[in-house]
Parts: structure tokens; sequence; C-alpha cells
């Protein structure tokens, strides 16, 4: 028996020897990282138009350029496979020339028949830059090859601002390899959708019946143009290698990169503590983390501009909330400092007041008009007078409904956003500190809130907004299908409160003014406009509150300077970009200290 | 003949059992309340992309959404189950429910069923002991570590060996099931790879369950232990080694039929296990498949698990006649 004993010591110790640190194993030729926009499925086909494909973005799989995380315009970008472009003022015409070195992962030049082959396939997924329907604003038109290496992509007649983000924004993928999946009269086909009558009807069918076979392709191996191409995947990791055929292979500096799955954010805390990752995504973390995190050598925190901000919503088809003076009085009552040291202290910054923009970018677009907007500092006095102005009554001490009857403020989250909750729960107790009945109630998923606030369930609900830098981008969250204004196939509509997902149910107007109508302008108009518009929407917002904007993000990222240098410095404007991007770029260098 | 007839009955009971919870589940499935598409969109926004890249993404997902009446897409999906076809998936589209179940199973399995066995193996050998040295120190400690460790819930176990062994003294990896680094196939480095990934996995499993194995043998062997013929092999002077090996046979009978019952959940795979080490099994599958309202997969997984502890239910009743005389002969059990 002791004999028996002696033996497994002696294996457990092998094994663990073995292991030699499986938790920083990575040599210095291998890259660890986590793609935070999915989580790997080894079941998943290698093509980038499935959502759970294994493709990795900046890696194996390559868009004609990159956005720069710039706070106000999304038009600015670095090369990727186009390594320059032209665009005419009103954006009607984007010509494009390709990486003069590039070449797939097999040695075959990447060419403008790949860039229109992507196009095509693109076409089939829908979408704006390459919607069927032609009266789609921002919709090209026409997709013309001038050379080898020079592609020409016209806009349809109903002009969008963002035409060269979303046609730089295409993935290239290789038209030897997905050129199959578009019968050869696709661009016939196509033709014929974009004009109007029964025959464009079916043709524009004929395009999308197409879009589940695309989505479902499998390529037997990757084809990349990126610096790497995927070598193989498992259900819990992927390696990619060096990709020998890459055009600046010369800034590339990991011969390998290995991305590993994650199921939640603990896991990611998990694998920075042990020092495994050389940098991981954008992840909320709590400060007795960051702190654990900071302490493992070479660990590192880049933070950086995230235009994402977080806000309380309203329906406003539910008593009292229709009520702009309810809204104020709740503004007045929440200490947006307090709720961010309590939700987010490391990932966000406090709303300076509720504009519909984040702060960062608000600055840019709207200068001086900042200050004279109304800031809603904690004032319970001014709270008391708004809540009486909406003929609220006191009794016992405890607000209650203008017909006496008790007001139960019931505000819900999904249970498994953390930082949410957290901040729920510190507004109700600021709530009730003030004498407002108020409770937090959890949804048990995400896809369940979603589903029961978009069916106007909730009075009260957290909502992600301020989505830049595209102005429209930011108010469409609170002008946008959630507030009853829909833009389809370039015909803005409104739909009544209560249908069709119109669950914040606020006004058509306010203050004269339509925010629906002049969120959808802000794709169509001149740079001096949409600041014109920014700035009524800014100053409508802040003073209707159909939103109580809570606190911004900040994208909180981290490196680990022990296996590379050479990291982005924090607010740079590739922070947002995959790590692949940084390496395209020749950032990333060997020898960490 | 009798066993044919036996054989028969249980088969046509389970197979009446499995389209009984795949008609149940099926209907629960289909009226969970959330919109997958809405929620894939929405989870892009919250990771960053664009409201348009994000409506892009999401929009050919409509495409394999179910469509017509609830009776409709019933007799789909038994159609489909007829012709062994589980469906596409939502959450992964293009890729079949039956090939990705497939892939998740033998992650279930390594780490289950060698949890299973590991502590089923400890629990009841320590389970005797308890049982004979009940009044001595051994069988209070051994009681003692059952019923703490019996307590203590399987995430529990799981963060603070995740902890211990990937935090504090970092000597096995913390997630995933195999380093992708080492080729797959019969190599040193891939199998060790294989069995350090799943020592975290297997160790939490069996402590979690050792705890319910040794009080259940403790128990059994207690009842046993007043039973005439031990008594008598006593009386007949019988070594102890045989007398163990009396107690033993006779007390482990009732665990059989918990241990087939438990290797047909191994299916269910181990949620909060797999959760907790990113370990890509059956359970962590079905976790996804409900964030998502990946209704097909959905139903592909709850009709494994189905399916498996329906088998295990018809092998035990008829292993439990094999391993017992009494059973078989149509005695008294």
């Amino acid at each position: 028996m002791k004999r028996l004993a002696a033996i497994t010591a002696v294996a457990v110790i092998s094994t663990a020897s073995a292991c030699g640190g499986a938790g920083g194993s990575a040599g210095s030729d291998v890259y660890t990282t986590i793609d935070g926009a999915k989580q790997i499925d080894a079941t998943a086909p290698i093509n980038p138009f499935n959502p759970q494909g294994n493709t990795f973005l900046g890696y194996d799989a390559m868009s004609l350029a990159w956005p720069k995380n710039d706070p106000v315009d999304p038009n600015r970008f670095y090369p990727g496979i186009a390594a320059t472009w032209t665009v005419t003022p009103d954006q009607g015409e984007v010509v494009v020339r390709l990486q003069p070195a590039a070449r797939w992962s097999d040695g075959k030049p990447v060419t403008s028949e790949d860039v229109r082959t992507s196009i095509g396939l693109a076409y089939t997924q829908g979408g704006t830059a390459y919607a069927v329907d032609p009266k789609a604003a921002g919709s090209a038109a026409d997709v013309q090859v001038l050379d080898a290496k020079t592609v020409k992509v016209t806009q349809g007649a109903n002009k969008s601002n963002l035409f060269l983000r979303n046609v730089l924004s295409t993935v290239v993928v290789p038209a030897h390899v997905f050129g199959g999946l578009l019968p050869a009269d696709f661009w016939a086909t196509l033709k014929a959708a974009r004009g109007s009558g029964p025959a464009a009807e079916k043709a524009k069918t004929a395009i999308t019946g197409l879009a589940q076979k695309v989505i479902s392709f499998a390529p037997a191996k990757d084809v990349s143009a990126g610096p790497f191409v995927l070598e193989r995947v498992n259900p819990g990791e992927a390696l990619l290698v060096r990709n020998k055929y890459f055009y600046a292979n010369q800034n590339v500096a990991p011969e390998r990169v290995k991305v590993l799955n994650y199921t939640g954010n603990q896991q990611i805390w998990n694998y920075l503590i042990s020092g495994k990752l050389d940098s991981a995504p954008f992840t909320a973390v709590p400060t007795d983390v960051l702190n654990r995190i900071r302490q493992t050598q070479g660990n590192e925190v880049r933070k950086g501009f995230s235009p994402v901000a977080v806000s309380m919503a309203f329906n406003q088809t539910h008593k009292p909330y229709d009520n702009v003076h309810v809204r104020r009085a709740l503004a007045y009552l929440i200490d947006r400092s307090q709720v961010t040291k309590v939700a987010s202290p490391e990932a966000g910054t406090p709303a300076e007041t509720t504009t519909g923009i984040h702060a960062k970018s608000a600055k840019s677009w709207l200068g001086d008009g900042l200050g004279d907007l109304d800031a809603y500092q904690v004032n319970p006095a001014k709270a008391a007078q708004e809540l009486k102005a909406a003929g609220m009554t006191q009794q016992g001490g405890k607000w209650a409904m203008p017909d006496g009857s008790p007001w139960q403020v019931e505000i819900h989250v999904p249970a498994s956003f953390s930082d949410w909750v957290s901040a729920a729960k510190a507004i109700t107790s600021q709530l009730n500190d003030h004498g407002i009945d108020a409770s937090v109630i959890t949804a048990a998923d995400y896809t369940l809130y979603l589903d029961e606030l978009s069916s106007g369930r909730y009075d009260i609900g957290f909502w992600l907004m301020a989505l830049g830098p595209s102005p429209y981008n930011i108010f469409q969250r609170i002008y946008g299908s959630a507030n009853g204004w829909q833009l389809l196939a370039g015909q803005l509509t409104r739909v009544p409160p209560g249908t069709q997902g119109n669950w914040m149910g606020g006004p058509e107007t306010l203050d004269g003014v339509n925010p629906g109508t002049l969120t959808g302008r802000l794709n169509a108009v001149s740079p001096e406009e949409q600041r014109r518009i920014v700035g009524m929407l800014a100053k409508v917002t802040n003073q209707e509150l159909p939103v109580i904007q809570l606190y911004d993000y900040v994208n909180t990222q981290f490196v680990s300077t022990t296996r590379y240098t050479g990291w982005p410095s924090a607010d740079s404007d590739v922070l947002r970009l995959p790590a692949g991007v940084w390496m395209q770029l020749g950032m990333i260098k060997k020898g960490g200290r | 003949m009798n066993t044919v007839r036996r054989l028969t009955g249980h088969l046509a009971r389970g197979i009446a059992m499995i389209w009984v919870v795949t008609t149940i589940s099926f209907v629960i499935i289909r009226n969970i309340p959330g919109d997958p598409v809405m929620g894939q969109y929405e989870k892009l926004i919250e990771q960053g992309m664009a409201p348009d890249q994000a409506e892009r993404a999401t929009a050919a997902l409509y495409g394999f959404l179910p469509t017509g009446s609830l009776w409709d897409q019933y007799v789909g999906y038994l159609n489909g189950l007829i012709h062994l076809d589980l469906g596409q998936s939502l959450s992964t589209p293009g890729a079949g429910v039956a090939t990705i179940i497939g892939s998740a199973a033998k992650w279930t399995i390594l780490p289950v069923l060698g949890g299973t066995l590991l502590s089923f193996l400890l629990g009841v050998t320590m389970g005797v002991y308890a049982a004979i040295k009940r009044s001595g120190k051994l069988g209070d400690v051994l009681s003692i570590s059952g019923s703490l460790l019996h307590g203590v819930p399987q995430y529990v176990i799981g963060l603070l060996v995740t902890a211990i062994f990937t935090t504090l003294w970092p000597i096995l990896p913390a997630g995933g099931p195999v380093d992708i680094e080492y080729v797959p196939g019969f190599n040193a480095g891939y199998l060790v790879s294989l069995v350090q990934h799943a020592t975290l996995p297997v160790l939490t499993y069996a402590l979690a369950s050792y705890g319910g194995w040794i009080l259940a043998m403790k128990s059994s062997v207690a009842t046993v232990l007043g039973d005439d013929f031990i008594l008598a092999a006593e009386l007949r002077g019988l070594k102890r080694g045989v007398l163990f090996r009396y107690i033993a046979r006779n007390a482990i009978l009732p665990l059989f039929t918990i241990l087939a019952l438990s290797l047909g959940m191994l299916f269910g795979g181990a949620i909060f296990i797999e959760t907790i080490f990113n370990y890509p099994g059956l359970g962590l599958l079905l976790v996804n498949s409900i964030g998502a309202r990946d209704y097909a997969l959905m139903g592909g997984t709850f009709l494994v698990i189905t399916v498996a502890v329906v088998a295990a239910n018809i092998a035990a009743d008829l292993m439990y006649a094999v391993i017992d005389p009494r059973v078989r002969s149509g005695g008294a059990a």
C-alpha cells in the first residue's frame, strides 16, 4: 500500500512537472490571445460570413481597411488589403487600390476579382453598403474592376456618408475558393434586382436565397491574405501560423498565434493572472481582480475610448414615466459618480450629463454647447419640485402616484451583466433614501431580457447607447426602432408605441422637433449639417430624458510586456482593433522585459 | 425466451418514454421566451460593433429560424428524427446538430466517466471502511469527509481547485480540452496534454460525487453487517478478506443501479464543471444553446440525454438481474 502511494505521488509530481508552467508555457514565438468577439466552435466552418466561423479578423481574415478609433470621424482608416483609396466628396464613388504584393496563403495573388466576388457574397447577406434594395440608403449600385489591383464601387442614388466606411469594412475572401457560391449569372441577377417590378422581386429572392448557402460553406482549409493562416482548431483553442506570402511579413514578429476560447470573464482574468496572455480583449474587471492582474509581472493596462455608454431607459407608455417631470426628478436623485464607483470603477466614467453621446465625443460634437445643458447634479430639492410638478404626492414619507396609489419603481436588468446589476442596486438604494420605493428585477439571461424589454413589459430597463463614432449610430439607439422610427429600404416610417419593437414609446415630436427624422438624416447630410443636428438632438435628449445616461464605458485592455513590446499607448486609435492589425502595422516586437 | 420478452418490453417502454420526453421538451423549447436574432444583434452591439455591421452580421440568421405553425414544426422535427436528422444549428449556422453534439460528447465522456468511476471506486472502498470502522477514528474521518464533500456544490469545488492549481500553484491548465500546439493523434505530447487538461475537471467531478458514494456505501454496509449470513460467516471463522468480500458484494448491489443511472446522466454533462473549466462538453453546449435560443441544438442535446438515461435505466434493470441471482430466479430481491 505504501509502495503504491509512493508511486502515485511520483506520478503526480512528474505530471505536474511535465506541465511545466501550464500557466505560462508560451514560447517567445507564440502570441497568445483571446478573440472577444466570439467563442471558438471547432465545428464551425472556416468562413468569415458565418458568425461563428473559424476565421479571426486581423489575423487570417482581412478587411480592405481598418477603422481608426476616432471619437468623431467614422471615415478614418489604416490600410488593410487596400493600400490606398480615393473617394469623391459626396462619397458617390470609392476607388480602391489593393496592396501590390498581396498574396493568398496558397501563393495566388489577391486581385480585384477577389474583391468583386467578396462584394457579391456580401450582397447575399444583406446589410448597408450591399443591400439589394436600390432604395436603401448607402447601398452600392455598381462594382467595376478597373484593373487587376483596382476596383471602383459606386453608390446608388440614395446617398449615405457612411458609404466609404462600409465599403472599406468589406472582408475579402479568395474568389478561387468562394467564387463557386455565386451563380454564373449573379451580376446580371443583381442588376435585375436593382430594378422594379416582378422580375426585380424574383431576382431579389434569388440573391437573398443564397444567404444560407454562403453562410454554411465550409472550405477544406484556410486560404488567408492576412499575416496568419489557420493551422488547426479544437473546441478550446485555435492555432494560426505565419502566412509566408503576407504582403508585409517584415512587420510581423510572432511565428504563431494561439487564440484561446473563453466562456466567461473570469477565465480571461485567470489567464491574465497566470501570465498566459500576451493581450486580452476588453473585459469588465472588478478593482480587486484588476489589482491581482497588475501584480503579475509584465501585465499592463491600456485604457482608451470606447464608444458605448449605458443608460436607464424609460417606457413612456407606462405611467408615471410618460411625464418628463418624473424622469427629470429621477435624474436629479441619481448620483452617477457613486453608481459608477460601485458598478464599473475601472471600465466606466460617470456620465457628465445626458446628451445621448459618449462624453469624449460630446466635447467634439457640442463644444461650448455642452455647458448650456442641464448637468443633472444631485439635487433632492429640485427632484421634489419636479415630482410635485408631475402631480406626485407624498404619503408617510414615501412618494406616491397622483391618485395616491403606491409608486413602485422597478428597474430591470439581465442577471448576467454584473455591472448593470450593481448599478441598478446602487440606484434603487439612492432612490429609497429619497422616499421612492424602488427595487431591482433581474431577467434570467440577456436574450430573455431583450425579449421582455422590446415587448413593453418593463417600466425601466438598462440600455446600451452612444455607439459612435457615426452620429447616426449614436442617436439611432434612442430615436431608432426601439422608439418607433424604422428605416427600411431608405424609407423612414413611424410605428405606434407598443408595436413592432417600439418599447420606448416616446412622442413623435419633442419641442417641435422630430428626433427620429433628424437621426435618419444624419447619414446623408454634410458635416456642418450633422453638427447642427447633433446639437439639436443632444439638447432635446437632455431636456426630455427618454433615457438617463449613467456611465460611459472605457475600453480597458491588458497587455503583457513579458514576451513582446511595442504595445499601443493609452487612447491610441488602434486600441480597439485586433492585435493582428497591430502586428500588420509593425507595432509588436519580440523580446520583453 | 423470458429474457427476450423482458428486453422487448423494456425497449417498447423506453421508446415510448423517449417520445413523451421529446414531445414535452419540444413544446417547452419552442415556447422559451427570447428572440435569438435580437439576442445575437445586441450581443454584437455590446461587443462594440456598429449597429449597421451588427445588422448585417445577424440578417442571415433569419433564414435559419424555424418557420410554420408549432404543429408543422413538430411534425417536421419527428420526421427528421425518424431519418436521424437533428436539424441545423442556429448559433453555428450551417453546422448539423448531430455533428456538434458528436463533437461535444467525446469531451464529456472523458471527464465525467473518469470522474464517476474514480469517485465510485474510492467512495465504495472508503464506504466499506467507514462502516466497518464506524466506531473508530478512521470511520469518523471518512464519514465526515464524505458528508463535507457531499454538501459542497460542484461549482465551489471547481472554483477552489481552479484557484489552487492554476493560480496559487499553477501546475495545471486553467481551461480548454487540449493544447492546440500538439498535433492530434497517438503521440506523447498530445496525450499528456489531454490528461493535463482533463485532470481538474475529473478531480472536481470525483470530489463532488465521492461524498455521495461513501455515505451510500457506508449505509448499505451497515445494513448488511446486521444480516444473519455475516454472523454465520464470523462464527465459521472465515478470514477477514473473505468476510470483506461477502460484505462488499452484497452491499454494493443498490449502488450499481445508481452507478448505471449516473452513467446515463453523464451525457447531460457536468454543466458547472464544464463552464468553469471551459471544457467543451455537452453541459457547456446545452448552456450555450439555451443562451442563444438555438432550438434545434437544445432539442438535440435533450434528446441525447433522454436516450442515454432511458438506455441506462434499461441496462440497470438487466444488469441487476445478472449480478443478483435472486432477481434472475424470480426470488425476493
